[in-house]
Formats: C-alpha cells, sequence, structure tokens
C-alpha cells in the first residue's frame, strides 16, 4: 500500500471552511488525507499548534484562509496570519522540516473548486516527500 | 470538575452519508474512545425524532457532553445546540463533527472516508471532554434600517420597514431613487408600463415620514455588529439646496454647458444642471461638477475663466463681465498682461492648442467698456470705520484695495511716483498695455472710494511708524524696482542702464525719443528684457540685439512676445554672455562677448551655461540695457524692527496669511516674491485683504487663517483625457490681429488689436467645458429660491442602524466589451437597455422607433445572450434576457411594420405567464432563430444587403450558416455585478459567489441573509434576477430585518477571548493586535483587558499572546490541542 500522508488542516470558519464545504455540495472528489479543525480566524492559528502537529505525527499541515486584501471577516486577521508565516517556515525548516510540508493557502467562501484542488496537490506533494516519521523518532525508534 | 460523560451521535444523513462512510463501524469506534458513554448511528439526526435521540439520552444517561457528527456546522450547530439546550445543558457542551461536506460527499472510497469520519469524530470527542458551559449576552437590536441601494428591491425593503412602523435610511448613490428600473420601457409579461408602477413606489417612498432618503451618498465605512451598526455616509454635494430647489427648471435654460446625457447613454445632451430624470425623486436638481476646471484652479486667483468664455459663447457679455470681476479687480489689465498660466493648463491642448483665455477676457472687458455696460461700480457691503494703509499702488495694492474696500474699509494707497499703477504703468511699455486701459482699471477702484495719494514715497516722506498710528493696518506692497548689476568691467559706464531704470525713464517721461539710439545690446531673457528690446527699436535705435546665456527654450519670456520681438527685428543671440563692457570717453563703445556651451543636467534636472574658452569676441555697442533680475526697495521699513529679510533681500511673510510679524502689518507682491508675475501680486494682495479683514474683525494674528483654495474641487476619478477627447475634432485657436511689424515698431501703438464678436464666440465655443460645470453663476442669478450653493461641500453623515440591506443592484455589460458586434462602431447596434430608452416616450427619440437617420426600420435583429453563457465573458445566464427581448419584440411589432428577429440558444420562459407570452409572440409573426449570433458586419456580398447590418449566425435548426440583413442590432448584454461590487462586499464585510454577485448565507434556506449577520442582501446584487423576483427578495429582505428588529434583542456569541490578569505581564502586544480595539490597557494594574462587548472572537491575540494570558473561550489551546491529537489517530 503507498504512503498516506496525514495532513492536518486548519481552516477559517467563514472562508475557507465555508469553501471545504462547497467543495462538499458541489460532490468534489479530493484525497481524504487532510483532516479538518475548525478555527474561527486563520489569525487564531498559534504557531505552537502547528509544531505540535508535526510532533504529534502529521506529514504536513494547511492554514487557509480568507483572501487578503480584504475578504477577512475579521478585518485583518489573514494579514497577521501571513506575516507569522515565513518566520513559522523558518522554525521549522530548522528542525529539518521541509518547507513544503506547510502551506498557507486563501481559499474564498465560493473556491470549493480551489479547495479540492489545494488538497490534491498538497497530498501529491507530501506523498512524494515521504512520512515525517515525526512520532517515531520521539519514541525512540529509527 | 466534574467527569465528563459524551453522548456520540452518528447521522446517516438518509444515503449522503451512509453510502459512503460506514456508519455503524464508525458509531463503534466512537464507544471506544474515553468518557464516551452512548454512541449511535441514527437516520437523520435533525429531525424531530434524532433531536428527541439526545434529549432522551441527556436525560437517561446524564450526559454532560454531545457530539453530533452529521453535516456542515454552519448548517445544523443551532439545531443541536437548541436541542441540548432544551435538555438542559449549556449550547457550548455541544460540538460537531462534519462527516458529510468535508468526508462523504468528497470521498473516492468507503474505507477512507470512513477512516477519515473517524479521525474528524475522535477530535471531536477529545474536544467535547474540554468543553466549558459559556454565558451568551444580549444585545438590543436598534429598531432604525438602512437600505442601500434604492432600486425595485431597495424600494420594496424599505417600504416594508417604514410600513411596519420603524425608520429606515434609504441611501441611494445616483441623484434619485429608481435604479435600473426607471430606464424600462414596459416591463414583461404583463405589458405594464415600468414608469407607471415604479413612479408610484418611488412616491411612496418620498411620502413616507418613517423613510429617510440619503439620495447622491454613498456608505464609506461600517462599524459595529448586528444590531449596533455604526456607519458613515458620504453625502456628496450636490451644490442644489435639496429644501429649496423647486424644479422649475430656469437654471437648466440659462446653464450654457451641454455634456452627454448618460441617462439616454449619450443619445443626446443634458446641461451641467439637471436631474437623473423627469420623475426623479427627490424631484431637485444638481450640478455636475466633478472639479474646478484647470484654468481655475490653476489661476492664483482663481479667476472663473471657463464660466466667462462659457457666456461669451452665449453672447452674455455682460454677464460674463460680471464673472470676470467676481475674482478680477482688475481685468481690463489682466486681459493684457497676465501671463495666463490658465492656457498652460487648458485640456483642449490636448486636443490641439489652449482657449484664449487671456484674450477673451479682454474681447469681454472692450466690448462691455465701448457698449457702456458691465463697469457700474459694486456696492460696499457695510460701511466700516477701520482704516487701512496700503504702500504701492502696483497690482498687489490695488487688488488688496479693491477686496478691502468692498467689504467696507477705508482705504488709502500710498504711492511714490507721481502716478498710480506701479510696475503696470512704469515698467510695462504702452504697446502692451495702452495708459487709457490702465486707467480705467485705476479709476473702477478710486471710484470705489478708495483713496490714492501719488507721489509719496513712504520711508522718506512719512514715516512707516506714522502711518501705522493713523491706521489700523498696513499692508506692504512696494515691489521689486532696485536693479541687478553683472559685476562685470565697465558696467557702470555711461549707456548702461538696468532694465527697470530704462523702462521708468522712458514710461515716465513725456518725450522719451532719444534716450537711447545706434547699436542696443539687452543682457537677459525675462519679458523685462523683451520688453526693454522692444522699446529700444520703438525709440529709434538702429540694431537692438538680445543676449541670453542659456538656450532660446529656457528663457523665461512668454514665447509669444519673444515672436513678436522677433518680427520686429530685435536680434537675438543665444548662449553667448558679456564679459566686459569697453568704454571710450567714459562711454560704452564696444561689448566683449563669450560663447557658452551647457553642461549635462546635473541632479536638480536643470544644465548649466558654462564658458567655452578662447571664444570671446568684440561687438560694437552704443547702450547697454540689463535686465538680469530686481531685488526690492525696502526703503519703507528701514530701520523698522521686527521685520525678517530674507537673503534675496526680500520680507519674510507667513504665505498662509501674509503677517510679517509686526502687529497688523501684512506684505505681499514683489517685495515678498521677488520679481514675479501681475496675476501673483493680486493673488497677495487678495489674499492679504482677507488676513486684514479677519485681523480688523478681532481674530487674534497666528489664528488668522487663509484658505484661498477651499472652494477648488479635485476631481476623485483620474481620467485619461488624451484618451477621453480622442475622437474630438481639431479647430485650431483663432489668432487676434495685430498690427504689422513694420508699422508698430515705429510707434507706440498697441499691437494686438482685439477679437470681433465673431471671432471671440468661435474661440469661446473651443472650451471643452472639462468641469463640466464652468462655474458661470448663470444658476445663481435666474435660481429665485436661492436654492444653488456653489461652495456646497461633500459630508459625512454617522448613523446608528441595527440592520443593513444591500441592495445595490447590478450593471448591464459594456457592449464595447465584446467587439464582434460592431458596438460603438456602428450607430444602429443598440444594447438592450439603449434600445427600452429608444422605445421609451420619454426617451432620446421620444418613444419613435428609428434608426440612426431617422428612419423606420425594416428589420430588427434582436442578439440574445451577448456576454452571457460564454466561456469568454459570463458563464452564467442573465435570466432576463429571453423574456424582455420578447417584449421588446412585440413594442417593435406594435409600432412599427419591421420584421423581427430573434437570436437566441435556449428560450428560457420558466415564470409565471412567461410561457404564454412567448407563444403569443410566436403568434405575432416574430422570426426565431436558434443559434448564438456568431458576428456583425457591414461588408455585403449580395445586392439586398448593401446598406444593411448583417447578421451572421449558425440556425442550428436549419443545420446552416446565415446572414440575415437588417437595419438595427439590439444586444441584450450580460448582467454584471457592478463595479464598486467588491467595495460594497468589503464594507459591510460581506462575501461574493465566484460569478462576483453577492454570496448569500445558503443558497435555498436562507437567500437573503449574508454569513455576516443583521446584513441582509436583495435584489440582482445577489444575482441576475427579474422585477417579480427582486421584489420579492426586497420584502423578504425587508421581513427578515422586522423580524430581528421586533425581537428587540439578540443573543451575541459566548465565544470571545479573556485575559488572565495574573499572567498578564503588560507587554501591550495584543492591543494594537486587535482589529476591533476591543482590548484596553489598565494603566494601574499595568494588563490588557478585554472590553467584552466589543470582542467578535477571532483568536489573533491569543494566538499572539507570549505569555499565553490570553483564552478564546471555546477555541481553548487545550480544545484545539486536543483536536490535532484526534485527527491525527
Amino acid at each position: 500500500m503507498s504512503f498516506e500522508p496525514k495532513i492536518v488542516g486548519f481552516l477559517c470558519n467563514w472562508c475557507a471552511y465555508t469553501g471545504a464545504d462547497l467543495a462538499g455540495t458541489s460532490r468534489m472528489k479530493y484525497p481524504p488525507n487532510v483532516r479538518v479543525i475548525r478555527v474561527m480566524c486563520s489569525g487564531r492559528v498559534d504557531p505552537q499548534f502547528v509544531v505540535k502537529a508535526f510532533e504529534q505525527g502529521a506529514d504536513g499541515v494547511l492554514i487557509a484562509g480568507c483572501h487578503p486584501p480584504s475578504d477577512c471577516h475579521y478585518i485583518n486577521g489573514n494579514y497577521k496570519t501571513f506575516r507569522r508565516f515565513p518566520l513559522l517556515v523558518k522554525l521549522l525548516s530548522q528542525f529539518g522540516i521541509e518547507e513544503k510540508r506547510l502551506r498557507l493557502e486563501w481559499v474564498s467562501a465560493a473556491e470549493g473548486e480551489k479547495f479540492a484542488k489545494v488538497v490534491t496537490e498538497m497530498t501529491e506533494e507530501i506523498r512524494r516527500l515521504g512520512p515525517l516519521y515525526g512520532k517515531k523518532s520521539r519514541e525512540g525508534g529509527e | 470538575m466534574i467527569e465528563p460523560r459524551i453522548g456520540v451521535y452518528i447521522c446517516h444523513c438518509g444515503h449522503n452519508i451512509a453510502g459512503t462512510v460506514d456508519v455503524v463501524e464508525v458509531a463503534k469506534f466512537a464507544s471506544g474512545l474515553p468518557y464516551v458513554v452512548v454512541s449511535r448511528d441514527y437516520q437523520f439526526m435533525c429531525s424531530d425524532s434524532g433531536q428527541n435521540l439526545i434529549k432522551e439520552d441527556i436525560k437517561e444517561h446524564n450526559l454532560n457532553r454531545v457530539v453530533v457528527a452529521s453535516c456542515s456546522p454552519l448548517m445544523h450547530e443551532i439545531t443541536f445546540r437548541t436541542a441540548c439546550r432544551q435538555a438542559g445543558l449549556n449550547q457550548y457542551e455541544f460540538t460537531m463533527a462534519n462527516i458529510r461536506e468535508h468526508v462523504s460527499w468528497v470521498a473516492i472510497d468507503m474505507a477512507s472516508a470512513t477512516e477519515k469520519a473517524k479521525a474528524q469524530v475522535s477530535a471531536a470527542v477529545r474536544r467535547a471532554a474540554l468543553l466549558e458551559p459559556l454565558e451568551t449576552r444580549m444585545v438590543k437590536i436598534n429598531p432604525t434600517a438602512m437600505v442601500v441601494g434604492s432600486g425595485v428591491a431597495g424600494i420594496e425593503a424599505a417600504l416594508r420597514i417604514a410600513e411596519g412602523g420603524k425608520k429606515v435610511y434609504l441611501v441611494e448613490k445616483k441623484s434619485s431613487i429608481g435604479g435600473n428600473m426607471a430606464y424600462l420601457d414596459k416591463t414583461f409579461p404583463t405589458l405594464d408600463c415600468a414608469a407607471c408602477i415604479l413612479t408610484p413606489k418611488m412616491v411612496a417612498v418620498k411620502n413616507n415620514p418613517n423613510i429617510e432618503i440619503l439620495t447622491y451618498s454613498e456608505v464609506e465605512e461600517v462599524k459595529g455588529f448586528v444590531g449596533n451598526f455604526q456607519v458613515k455616509v458620504r453625502k456628496k454635494a450636490r451644490y442644489v439646496d435639496l429644501e429649496k430647489c423647486n424644479a422649475c427648471q430656469d437654471c437648466v435654460e440659462v446653464c450654457p454647458v451641454s455634456v452627454p446625457n448618460e441617462f439616454e447613454f449619450g443619445h443626446n445632451d443634458r446641461k451641467a444642471i439637471y436631474r437623473l430624470f423627469p420623475q426623479a425623486v427627490p424631484n431637485t436638481f444638481l450640478i455636475d461638477k466633478q472639479e474646478t476646471t484647470p484654468c481655475k484652479a490653476t489661476c492664483p486667483i482663481h479667476q472663473d475663466a471657463a464660466g466667462y468664455i462659457a457666456l461669451v459663447a452665449k453672447e452674455k457679455y455682460k454677464e460674463a463681465m460680471e464673472v470676470i470681476r467676481r475674482a478680477n479687480p482688475l481685468p481690463a489689465v489682466c486681459g493684457r498682461v497676465c501671463f495666463h498660466p490658465c492656457e498652460t493648463e487648458c485640456r483642449r491642448k490636448l486636443v490641439d492648442e489652449p482657449i484664449a483665455i487671456q484674450q477673451l477676457k479682454r474681447f469681454v472687458y472692450d466690448w462691455c467698456y465701448e457698449h457702456g455696460v458691465g463697469m457700474e461700480i459694486p456696492e460696499i457691503e457695510e460701511e466700516k470705520k477701520e482704516k487701512v494703509a496700503i504702500i504701492g499702488s502696483g497690482p498687489s495694492g490695488l487688488a488688496c484695495a479693491y477686496d478691502l474696500r468692498q467689504k467696507g474699509y477705508k482705504v488709502t494707497i500710498f504711492e511714490a511716483f507721481d502716478e498710480p499703477g506701479g510696475m503696470l504703468r512704469t515698467c510695462i511699455p504702452e504697446f502692451r498695455l495702452p495708459r487709457n486701459i490702465l486707467d480705467r482699471d485705476i479709476d473702477y477702484i478710486k471710484g470705489m472710494g478708495v483713496e490714492i495719494k501719488t507721489g509719496i514715497k513712504v520711508g522718506k516722506d512719512i514715516d512707516f511708524d506714522k502711518l501705522r498710528e493713523d491706521y489700523d493696518a498696513v499692508y506692504i506692497a512696494t515691489g521689486a524696482y532696485a536693479g541687478k548689476k553683472m559685476g562685470i568691467p565697465g558696467e557702470d559706464a555711461e549707456g548702461v542702464f538696468d532694465s527697470v531704470e530704462f523702462l521708468i525713464k522712458v514710461n515716465m517721461t513725456a518725450k522719451p525719443k532719444g534716450i537711447v539710439s545706434g547699436n542696443v545690446m539687452i543682457v537677459g531673457g525675462g519679458n523685462s528684457a523683451v520688453d526693454a528690446a522692444r522699446v529700444a527699436l520703438r525709440l529709434g535705435a538702429k540694431k537692438v540685439d538680445i543676449y541670453y546665456r542659456r538656450t532660446e527654450r529656457e528663457m523665461p519670456a512668454d514665447e509669444f512676445e519673444v515672436e513678436q520681438a522677433r518680427a520686429e527685428g530685435v536680434g537675438l543671440n543665444i548662449m553667448t554672455a558679456p564679459v566686459e563692457i569697453l568704454t571710450e570717453n567714459g562711454k560704452v563703445k564696444a561689448v566683449r562677448c563669450i560663447r557658452m556651451d551647457m553642461t549635462e543636467p546635473d541632479e536638480t534636472g536643470r544644465r548649466r551655461p558654462v564658458p567655452i574658452e578662447g571664444s570671446e569676441y568684440e561687438v560694437d555697442y552704443d547702450y547697454v540695457i540689463m535686465a538680469i533680475s530686481q531685488e526690492p526697495d525696502l526703503t519703507a521699513i528701514e530701520g523698522k524692527k521686527g521685520f525678517e529679510i530674507t537673503k534675496w533681500n526680500t520680507i519674510d511673510v507667513n504665505s498662509d496669511n501674509m503677517t510679517t510679524g509686526v502687529k497688523g502689518v501684512f506684505a505681499g507682491g514683489d517685495v515678498v516674491r521677488g520679481p514675479a508675475s501681475v496675476v501673483e501680486a493680486m493673488c497677495d494682495g487678495k489674499k492679504a485683504a482677507i488676513a486684514i479683514d479677519q485681523y480688523l474683525s478681532g481674530v487674534k494674528e497666528k489664528d488668522i487663517k487663509v484658505d484661498y483654495d477651499a472652494n477648488i474641487v479635485k476631481r476623485k476619478e483620474e481620467v485619461d483625457w488624451v484618451e477621453y477627447y480622442k475622437e474630438k475634432a481639431r479647430q485650431s485657436r483663432v489668432k487676434m490681429r495685430e498690427l504689422e511689424p513694420e508699422v508698430r515698431r515705429k510707434n507706440f501703438d498697441e499691437v494686438l488689436l482685439g477679437f470681433s464678436e465673431d471671432e471671440a464666440i468661435k474661440e469661446a465655443e473651443r472650451c471643452l467645458h472639462c468641469g463640466p460645470c464652468v462655474e458661470c453663476y448663470e444658476c445663481v442669478r435666474v435660481c429665485e429660491p436661492e436654492a444653488i450653493i456653489h461652495d456646497d461641500k461633500d459630508e459625512i453623515i454617522e448613523l446608528d442602524v441595527g440592520t443593513i440591506i444591500v441592495a445595490t443592484g447590478y450593471k448591464q455589460m459594456d457592449g464595447a466589451e465584446v467587439k464582434q458586434f460592431m458596438y460603438g462602431r456602428h450607430p444602429d447596434v443598440l444594447t438592450a437597455l439603449e434600445f427600452e430608452r429608444l422605445v421609451n416616450a420619454a426617451g432620446f427619440t421620444e418613444g419613435k422607433i428609428v434608426t440612426s437617420k431617422g428612419k423606420e426600420p425594416e428589420s430588427i435583429a434582436i442578439l440574445h445572450c451577448i456576454g452571457s453563457r460564454d466561456e469568454n465573458y459570463h458563464k452564467y445566464c442573465s435570466s432576463v434576457c429571453c423574456m424582455y427581448a420578447l417584449k421588446l419584440a412585440h413594442l417593435v411589432k406594435e409600432r412599427t411594420n419591421a420584421e423581427v428577429y430573434q437570436l437566441y440558444i435556449d428560450m428560457r420562459a420558466k415564470g409565471k405567464g412567461y410561457e404564454e407570452f412567448y407563444n403569443r409572440l410566436l403568434r405575432e409573426g416574430v422570426r426565431f432563430i436558434r443559434g448564438r449570433a456568431a458576428s456583425v458586419t457591414t461588408f455585403y456580398l449580395y445586392p439586398e444587403e448593401k446598406g444593411k447590418i448583417i447578421v451572421r449566425c449558425e440556425d442550428t435548426l436549419l443545420n446552416r450558416i446565415r446572414r440575415i440583413p437588417v437595419d438595427m442590432v439590439v444586444l441584450c448584454m450580460a448582467i454584471e455585478p457592478t463595479e464598486d461590487a467588491q467595495r460594497i462586499a468589503n464594507i459591510f464585510n460581506i462575501s461574493r459567489s465566484q460569478d462576483g454577485f453577492f454570496l448569500e448565507k445558503h443558497p435555498k434556506l436562507a437567500p437573503v441573509e449574508t454569513a455576516n449577520d443583521g446584513v441582509f442582501i436583495a435584489g440582482a446584487c445577489q444575482g441576475p434576477k427579474d422585477i417579480p423576483d427582486s421584489v420579492a427578495q426586497g420584502g423578504a429582505a425587508g421581513a427578515a430585518a422586522l423580524s430581528l428588529i421586533d425581537k428587540g434583542e439578540v443573543e451575541i456569541e459566548g465565544a470571545i477571548a479573556v485575559i488572565n490578569e495574573e499572567i498578564c505581564s503588560g507587554c501591550r502586544i495584543c492591543n494594537n493586535l486587535c482589529p476591533y480595539s476591543a482590548i484596553e490597557f489598565d494603566e494601574e494594574k499595568k494588563v490588557s483587558r478585554v472590553i467584552e462587548a466589543l470582542c467578535k472572537g477571532c483568536g489573533t491575540c491569543v494566538s499572539a499572546c507570549p505569555s499565553s494570558a490570553i483564552t478564546a473561550l471555546h477555541f481553548t489551546d487545550e480544545q484545539i490541542i486536543a483536536e490535532i491529537e484526534g485527527v491525527l489517530i
């Protein structure tokens, strides 16, 4: 059996989560690898959540929020996410976690198609990268 | 903490979930999770019995947490929260797992879907164990509503709420309510007259005391939350008082400016003062003033140039004179010697040449003087006792005197020369400004009661302090008379003058002949050099040459003057400078000159002249006149304390209000600026007059504020004028007649001879009216109720409302976007809305169906789906075109004998009575061709196609390509979101669907609600729809708002952020991060605190807090981390 990556998806309630709902309503098919956690705003995604997800065995993390400059339901929460993101990528790369394992996407409530596309692409990408082995190494394996 | 007892419910949702997810397996899996007491699967959890199942389990098993795995929480979270609450739980002790939209509906196979469902359920269960009960807050709903957009949907919504007894603000961007429906002639399928059914509704809106209409207004900002919005509305300047205007139209008759009428798509003109359409509500006019015309804005004294030009074109010279005098106290002078910066900025130059603004002013003055009109001395507003002394009677002093006198002050001007006028008299040659003309302007000012004491030099004949004692205020406008020397050997010789000295000598002597003779050299490149040269010529000099050290292009002198001088025989030596004046017996004999070269441009972009070594040469001259520069003569204030003198020897003033720092003393003109122009000097004088008026009215000197540009209106959007005027026909400027050079070089007669009436009108008609209002004040003159307010300003209104309905409508796609149908290139290709205006009795043909040549068409083709159902433009169906195309066909058939072709893809007639209407049209003999039109052309292949518009299409029923020759083509253009849809979406925090229209909360169950509570949408802004549907949505949105209002209060989410003061370090990072400024800092305790009423629970502050002092209730770190662990099982 081929490697099935586990991806944790933090979706903001107003755009990305609704966009994912729309993908469902429109019956778009995409890989089942992204497991969704709903947050009110992408700005709520504490960097420690991302670190925690990798530590708990995630092979990838997706953060999705509203389109800049002005779609954000909370005026500019998405900007704060946008600004935190590069630091987070830098931090993770120092832990040896490849850049491509963390992805930030803007998905509007009307972009079911985009959500499905992002999930499909990311799953493929991480399947190519292989498992992160985060959990195993912590448990002293390999 | 009480141990969690969790109930888990896996919904089948019929086949929707159970078809792809093994729900029994998931329920079994859930039963093994920590703290799970009950785990079930059930057919429909959202049904009554499903909800009862939860309620019973809560009682029976003493559950304190509930997890439902079913559809999206955006769908049924509230349903289940309510069920839990009814069974005694706190609604926040419930959570949901989305295994339908996010799992079963997108799944590829059952095994992986079941796995994913388990993960989502496991996350929800882990989260549930950590949930805590929360308090919700109730907030009052402000019963006032706001409706944005006043098309038929907005009108319906506003009426619905107002008739329910609640106050409504109806905000409309245009100057009248009515929206797109106001364009229509008849409506399908009943053929009601659109105006007949819309106008009564508009009037009902106007007459309803609960509705406050804000037309010509736009919402700029919305703050707050459901029930409590704070809205900022910009009420654009209308320039007409809504209360006073009685729509008598007197202003329309006199307005000289015609512009294309946008309501008739430019097929006819309207005036700059107009109303959108005759039945407009409010039925008042407004002025289309998008900007102050650039000529007026640029003019230092803001002369209403476009205004008097427009009046000249209408032969209203007396009125033109009045307009000129509004800003200009020296019209005769300025009509002749102003350096007219207005013409440099004139937009006509982007077409061909600028308007002869200055010469038209001269025409107006000369005509009025000859005909003895417009020369009446103005009335003095109110005599005042304060006295003002003005030193210097040049343009600055005169302008100041005029304005102050008009306000009623007693003004005395002190002039050092024996005659008044300053440089206008002493330095400007008579052939440019005849003395009798100058005297007319001065006499006019004297006639107002301004006293001019000549022959008194302040500082010599009378002490400056004495003036300050005798007068309440002093304005120093003594000019810049002291000529500068070059500092070269020999310049003290006999026969060397500075230009001012020379011109004064000539102008103030009765018989000036012989002041110079023989060969004369002029040094300098400014107007005063050119004047001196032309004067020298007229005094009988044999040869006159101007020497300038830079290139001709860089000469500061007016190009026109240089040309004139050249025509008269003045020589021009550029890039040459004198280095020594050679003398014989103390008199000029020759001048040694050197050639100059220009450097590459330096950092400032300016090239400097540098001497070319060894290029020196000698030329014989008898006289040298140096026109280098002038410096102010400060005799008046010599030795007086308190004045600041700059390094250029000018008086330093506060340029905002012309104060000198010495109490009650103001200064302006050349004495402040150094040598400058007449109109700039006048501007200083006028500013000083305003400042002196304030000073004498008791305003403290430091508080004196002169905002001379206050009424200059700037255009809000940039326009590419070259593009805008590219179709404009070229017509060159009318050249003013002048004396022949051979004649004029021998005397001091005025060179320019003036315009004839015909010439002036022809020139004035070239004005583009780019304001478009030209500010001629004709409307002011005729308006009996005094409703015109030319200095009206935009106003920001702040409103508090509880609910908002957005009904901003649609726009018709631009016909030119789809190029193959010749829209904009053939006058008989019209869009459907244009055709509505054509068939409308109030439209541009008064309802006559005729081609652009005025003939009744023999055939018309109506092309469906232009821009709609088209991958290249809009994928969607515009929904209304089939039916209105039938209606238009019916109207054509009813009124003409024309053949009508309908080119359609599919006929869509899905509404009540629509199919019947379609059948009726089939019987009326309209030709239906199934096939989308491909293109429109005028190239004919067959003789019968000659002179016709040929529509090419594929007839899919006949299976062949057809060419249909017709006389008119109607394009059923797509219905699009408005241009400002994104801005509106941002302001109201609503989303747009992929087609660009506003996104409803749910396409079926919540069609007028949005994701932003308290904001509703109605009408075509949500998607293309016809009038019945728009009205239905308007009514629905109105009712939705009313039900919120009636409820009186609304529950606000308890999921907000809280700060633990024990942990907070007071770093204040969160303070600035909060988009709602909901975090305040307690200065005493040095900790931050969340203002509950303002917090919306986004959680941005929580993830930023370095000491983890902030908790997002219902989305705590622990809960989210539990979910992470849950999904990664």
